[in-house]
């Protein structure tokens, strides 16, 4: 019990490492799985979706918090989905305006942060009852936890399904690519290993804070 | 049974209403004004970088060209040569190599794939009527699978020697895209397996293109030549 309070403590004071590790959205929350499965197919695209998660995230969740107290609960869902929407439109055209490579690398995945579960979530869940700083903190915290995650799962399907490392063969010639692995099933298979040693580790953890205490 | 039927919550009171139509607009003003905003500040920089990559796409398509001539296509098919790269009507740059040689030309194309418009340029040899090169511009195909388009070295193969001959206005053999492992002639585009609906709009974009522009090209092939 003494064990377990203060990390409670922890976690409420410390977004940015919750969404991180904590309570990371892919791994321990298992949020956003559409886009998880769609484009971890390369490392590339995970991270592209990943870092532009983030900045909506911080980005809308810092407008929500400002407005939070003026907002009426019957049209908070319309709201949150209209203030993430227009980061959205921002992005696309911020991204546009920095670099055409990178829009021409993100432009598919941008539109669909929207519909990701986990966005509308933690503005429910965090942004509407918290201070600004906090908001953008969880935003980025749980951003980056998503692209961290995304990441993982796209080492793991590009190695192993196509030989490649951000395009770069890491095998020789002879090296037969599992192809699966850059399919849909693939990415369930992937999913679920990472899942399996996420959980091992934490039960592991867990037993382990038991016989200490 | 009316029993079971939890009463409404307290349903919106006139007052209540009208502070959320109050609130949902000044939220949607707000966004508005911020994606104007926005789009205003980033309008020339994505227009400047827009120019970049197009010139740097024709240069890419048409390596060891030294200069470029930008031209439009009136409705009435007539030719005019173009200062920047905006304007109306259907453009296409002509490059030329050292010696000013016409190298060849690189047509912008378009046509809706399985997400959205696919927007590509094409390198298109005036003198054997072939063509010789092919990019994906702008695309939102699903990535892993109709996005091989933009990068399949194979389905890319199809492009070094594809065959758009026209005698009098017409394409000799319409371009068609044809199922993976399928193609005999070099007319004939080679699908990506399981990215067929891209493959497809990617043939017809060429298609239409050739039978709509390189005839243009062909009737003032000696004024484009000159580079007037």
């Amino acid at each position: 019990m003494t064990e377990t309070k203060p990390s409670v403590i922890n976690a409420e004071n410390t977004p940015f490492i919750n969404g991180l590790w904590r309570q990371n959205p892919v791994f321990v929350m298992v949020l956003g799985m559409c886009p998880t499965l769609a484009i971890t197919n390369s490392v590339r695209n995970a991270v592209s979706m990943g870092l532009a998660t983030t900045f909506v995230m911080a980005v809308s969740y810092g407008m929500i918090s400002a407005i939070r107290n003026l907002i009426p609960k019957q049209v908070r869902i319309a709201t949150f989905i209209a203030i993430i929407a227009c980061a959205v439109t921002v992005v696309d055209f911020l991204v546009k305006a920095i670099s055409i490579p990178i829009y021409l690398a993100l432009g598919a995945y941008i539109p669909l942060i929207v519909s990701n579960c986990l966005t509308l979530e933690r503005a429910e869940a965090y942004a509407c009852k918290q201070p600004v700083v906090k908001s953008m903190l969880d935003g980025l915290g749980m951003g980056l936890g998503f692209a961290f995650a995304l990441t993982c799962l796209g080492i793991v399907r590009e190695v192993l399904g196509a030989g490649t490392f951000l395009g770069f063969h890491l095998f020789g010639p002879h090296f037969e690519p599992l192809v699966l692995f850059l399919l849909p099933p693939g990415g369930f298979i992937a999913l679920a290993i990472l899942l399996l040693a996420f959980a091992y580790r934490k039960e592991r953890q867990l037993k382990k804070a038991e016989a200490q205490s | 049974m009316s029993q079971l039927i939890p009463p409404p919550e307290s349903a919106p009171s006139r007052e209540n209403s009208i502070r959320m139509v109050r609130l949902l607009g000044t939220v949607s003003l707000m966004c508005g004004v911020l994606i104007v905003g926005t789009n205003l500040a980033t309008r020339d920089r994505i227009r400047q970088n827009q120019e970049t990559i197009m010139r740097d796409s024709v240069a890419e398509l048409l390596p060891g060209v030294k200069k470029q001539v930008v031209y439009s296509i009136a409705a009435k098919g007539e030719l005019k040569v173009m200062n920047g790269i905006e304007g109306e009507g259907q453009r296409f740059f002509a490059g030329y190599d050292a010696q000013g040689k016409l190298a060849g030309v690189v047509i912008e194309a378009g046509e809706r794939g399985y997400a959205d418009v696919i927007s590509a340029l094409y390198s298109y040899s005036p003198a054997t009527q072939t063509i010789i090169g092919f990019k994906v511009v702008d695309m939102r195909e699903t990535p892993g699978l109709g996005d091989r388009v933009r990068s399949d070295e194979g389905f890319l193969a199809n492009f070094k020697q594809l065959d758009a001959r026209v005698e009098n206005g017409k394409e000799v053999h319409p371009i068609v895209t044809v199922k993976h492992g399928a193609k005999k002639n070099p007319w004939e585009i080679d699908a990506i397996s399981g990215a067929t609906i891209s493959s497809r709009a990617v043939g017809r974009m060429l298609q239409k293109s050739v039978e709509n522009v390189t005839p243009v090209i062909q009737k003032n092939l000696d004024r484009i030549e000159r580079g007037q």
